[in-house]
């Protein structure tokens, strides 16, 4: 008989996302003026987080225009705990800026103003005190880049 | 003034662990340990799969007799590749041109597929062309098909 065997293997896949230019609009905002964009589809009377170019129900073409200011705080709507290695998603030349400490809390957050929600990590509070319906807000990293992690976490007000 | 178009550079790393089951971990301890390459003859059509699998996928019956494998065979296609695809272990984008094909071992009715060590010219490889398997080093050999470097041509250089 033969023992278990586990083969290891490893997949790495370099991509680059194009924020277009609503996203762009949204990035820059994010870490220039430490704002959150979120576009508002005048027809359906929604506001989408992220930010984009289409309404996804009605499909009207949005533009910059549409874009308007949510949050800064908000709803938690839902939040979950990962306890393995969290493994990079987001880097710039490979160095990864994404947190590999465990447990990481994750949660998605609806902006006050906004009809969809934002995922993104939870801090400065323990997993079993937080509740759905608390309401969070954002702490801005000092050095931002164009991305989202230019917010580091949400915690709780 | 012109908007400041942002994009993101992104690498996903995902380490994945698969468990080989009995046929297959024979296989890689041997190729691991002793150099070596094992089939699995079907009991009713006879024909030997290498890479071994538990069921003949032709008869639908239960293989069960192990039958050491050749490590030369013949090379029954290849494809010279111009394109630099993306090598799934580094995420780097592999150097063009080489060669890459199919491998029928002596003894073995299946094929191995696996990096061709000959100079990438139509004109230098073909099909039914003689090669052989050159393994790493027995203290590289991890117990994947990477303990194979290349399948070398027989009887040049």
């Amino acid at each position: 008989m033969t023992d278990i065997f586990e083969v290891d293997q490893h997949i790495t896949a370099s991509s680059r996302y194009y924020a277009g230019k609503v996203g762009s609009r949204f990035f820059v905002a994010l870490r220039d003026e430490k704002k959150i964009l979120g576009s508002h589809c005048p027809k359906c009377n929604l506001t989408y987080y992220p930010p984009r170019s289409t309404c996804g129900r009605c499909f009207s073409q949005l533009s910059e225009s549409d874009l308007l200011e949510i949050g800064l705080n908000g709803t938690l709507e839902t939040f979950t705990r990962i306890d393995y290695e969290v493994v990079s998603v987001l880097a710039r030349d490979h160095e990864s800026i994404h947190p590999k400490v465990d447990p990481v809390i994750y949660g998605i957050i609806k902006l006050d103003g906004a009809d969809t929600g934002m995922a993104h990590l939870i801090g400065e509070v323990e997993f079993e005190n937080l509740k759905i319906g608390m309401r969070m807000l954002p702490v801005f990293a000092e050095t931002r880049e164009a991305n989202i992690l230019a917010i580091r976490y949400f915690k709780p007000e | 003034m012109e908007q400041e178009l942002i994009n993101i550079p992104m690498v996903v790393d995902m380490p994945y662990r698969f468990a080989a089951g009995c046929y297959l971990a024979r296989f890689l301890t041997e190729l691991r340990d002793n150099g070596k390459f094992f089939g699995i003859k079907c009991p009713n059509c006879g024909r030997v799969q290498m890479p071994p699998r538990i069921v003949c996928a032709a008869c639908h019956v239960k293989n069960g007799e192990w039958v050491e494998i050749s490590h030369e065979g013949t090379l029954m296609g290849f494809s010279i590749v111009h394109l630099p695809l993306t090598d799934p272990t580094t995420g780097q984008p592999h150097k063009t041109p080489y060669t890459y094909g199919i491998v029928r071992l002596d003894g073995a009715d299946s094929f191995i597929e696996h990096f061709i060590e000959v100079e990438p010219d139509i004109a230098k490889v073909w099909v039914g062309m003689r090669v052989r398997a050159v393994l790493r080093p027995r203290e590289q050999r991890t117990g994947d098909l990477n303990d194979i470097q290349h399948f070398a041509p027989i009887g040049e250089a």
